[in-house]
């Protein structure tokens, strides 16, 4: 080797750890949301877990949120059960017994309805609901250093402002999604009965959708729904209190509302892959 | 007795910049109040936040009841920071929980009071600050006044150790400065202390205010004011 080649080696080094250092910060720059919502997201199944985490200002705070996801989200929830019903559970027994197969209406409901359209429909309900009235909560505290407030208090954010969003959102997913594809299973039968399309009794509709429920699904469906709305809390949550002082709300709603959309889909996508 | 708080050695680049070579020794003990000069309200928030140990510091120690904040864990730093009452500068109330609940927050969080017993304290308090009881409905319903003697009852309630006060009365309510020294009174004849961050002439210029310390606090660090040693006002509030 010559002393040209030996003195071309560092800077050949130096180049690669440059690039890689580009690499590696333009990569953390973009995963930066992602890894500190996982981490939040982690914070709050391990926080929730623990009694001393639930003291009393914890626990109104849980049962205020619970409250006012449920009861906003719940009109809402029932009116697109009763677009979805019509539209789609009497579309299905009206094509079906057309085809003659009206035995396979279970089928197509569970992979349909139960596995795919509810968690999505009923996340995104929740994230126009309650995660637009928990944006808007949490944005001001933040432009109003209110958080510094609660930390001078001794109070931690995470504990008395994230984790019950979490596990109330989480909770009113699980009864949203069940309301849903109740109501929308209900709607829909209704409607073909009236309409003349349904030749079979209630229970017999109800009976062919349970036994085209595999056993995977009444764990992946509740687990589904509760991931749904922890991630809807979490991005939330995480939006507003990583929001800069000068954040206009309009613009943290318009991100909060993509953020949770993206996050809704997801977790979809990743709990229909586990099937 | 534990000196309440204790600042030795502190540099902080994060509350005096990078080029600042200010240093902070300072050391209060139970009994007494520090009044300081802190015309810079981004200087007199973010000395407030080292004292609560949330200001991150290059060298030295703050140590709050002889405990290094930072050497405490995350719980234990934030149940002690429950012996801190705080009147901010920015307020600081939950707009989403009504006015009660706002004042009521710190000790239901940090200690198992029966919540009856909490609402006579702070009724006992609010009546004392001039105020009818504890104040009902959202934070929006109360005047400027009343909600800052509402303040004052969220930072007195729950017997903390440590009182900062950030321009408590804003230089417009001077008529609330007797009121406050005498509950500031009872609290240093409980053995607890006060530090009161000003940016009002009328209370700096002041001399009759019971202060046992007069500092200036600037971006250069402590100047002590002279004459600063005056006697803790036994009874004061009586």
């Amino acid at each position: 080797m010559t002393a040209i080649d030996t003195a071309a080696a560092p800077r050949r080094h130096s180049r690669l750890q440059t690039w890689l250092a580009w690499l590696g910060r333009k990569t953390r720059i973009h995963t930066r949301f992602f890894l500190m919502l996982m981490a939040l997201t982690a914070g709050i199944v391990i926080e929730c877990g623990r009694p001393s985490s639930w003291r009393r200002p914890v626990q109104r705070e849980f049962w205020r949120v619970l409250h006012f996801a449920l009861k906003g989200s719940l009109v809402p929830t029932c009116f697109i059960a009763l677009v979805g019903g019509i539209g789609m559970v009497y579309q299905a027994l009206y094509w079906l017994s057309v085809l003659g197969e009206e035995a396979s209406i279970g089928n197509i409901l569970v992979a349909v309805l139960v596995r795919e359209l509810a968690p999505v429909l009923v996340g995104v309900i929740l994230l126009g609901r309650a995660g637009a009235v928990t944006l808007t909560e949490l944005g001001q505290l933040h432009a109003g250093r209110q958080v510094r407030a609660l930390r001078m208090q001794g109070l931690d954010p995470l504990l008395f402002l994230v984790m019950p969003r979490g596990v109330a959102f989480a909770l009113a997913s699980y009864t949203l999604g069940i309301i849903f594809v109740l109501a929308t299973l209900l709607f829909g039968f209704v409607a073909g009965s009236l309409l003349g399309i349904a030749d079979m009794s209630i229970w017999s509709f109800l009976d062919n959708v349970l036994r085209a429920t595999a056993r995977s699904d009444f764990v992946l469906f509740p687990l589904k729904m509760l991931a749904i709305g922890l991630m809807v809390a979490a991005t939330i949550c995480m939006t507003a209190l990583a929001a800069e002082t000068h954040d206009r709300l309009g613009v943290l709603m318009a991100r909060g509302f993509v953020r949770g959309i993206l996050a809704v889909l997801l977790t979809s996508v990743l709990f229909s892959l586990m099937v | 007795m534990p000196q309440i708080l204790r600042l030795s050695h502190v540099r902080s680049a994060t509350l005096f910049g990078s080029a600042g070579q200010a240093q902070l020794d300072f050391t209060l003990l139970p009994g007494e109040l520090a009044l300081i000069d802190a015309r810079d309200p981004t200087l007199a928030a973010g000395f407030a936040d080292l004292c609560c140990g949330l200001e991150p510091i290059d060298e030295g120690t703050v140590r709050f009841l002889d405990r290094d904040w930072s050497a405490l864990p995350h719980d234990l730093a934030d149940a002690l920071r429950g012996q801190i009452g705080c009147v901010m500068a920015s307020a600081g109330w939950l707009r989403f929980l009504d006015i009660a609940t706002n004042i009521l927050v710190a000790p239901l969080y940090h200690t198992n009071h029966d919540l009856d017993r909490l609402r006579g304290e702070a009724a006992a308090l609010a009546r004392r600050f001039g105020l009818p009881g504890i104040p009902a409905g959202p934070i929006d319903s109360l005047s400027q006044d009343d909600l800052l003697r509402a303040g004052f009852v969220r930072a007195f309630l729950g017997d903390p150790k440590l009182v900062i006060l950030e321009s408590p009365v804003q230089g417009l309510f001077p008529d609330l400065v007797p009121i406050l020294l005498n509950q500031i009174a009872v609290l240093r004849d409980q053995g607890g202390a006060a530090i009161w961050l000003t940016r009002s002439r009328l209370v700096w210029d002041n001399r009759s205010f019971p202060a046992t310390h007069r500092l200036r606090l600037g971006y250069r660090g402590f100047v002590h004011v002279h004459g600063s040693h005056h006697p803790a006002p036994a009874g004061a509030h009586a």
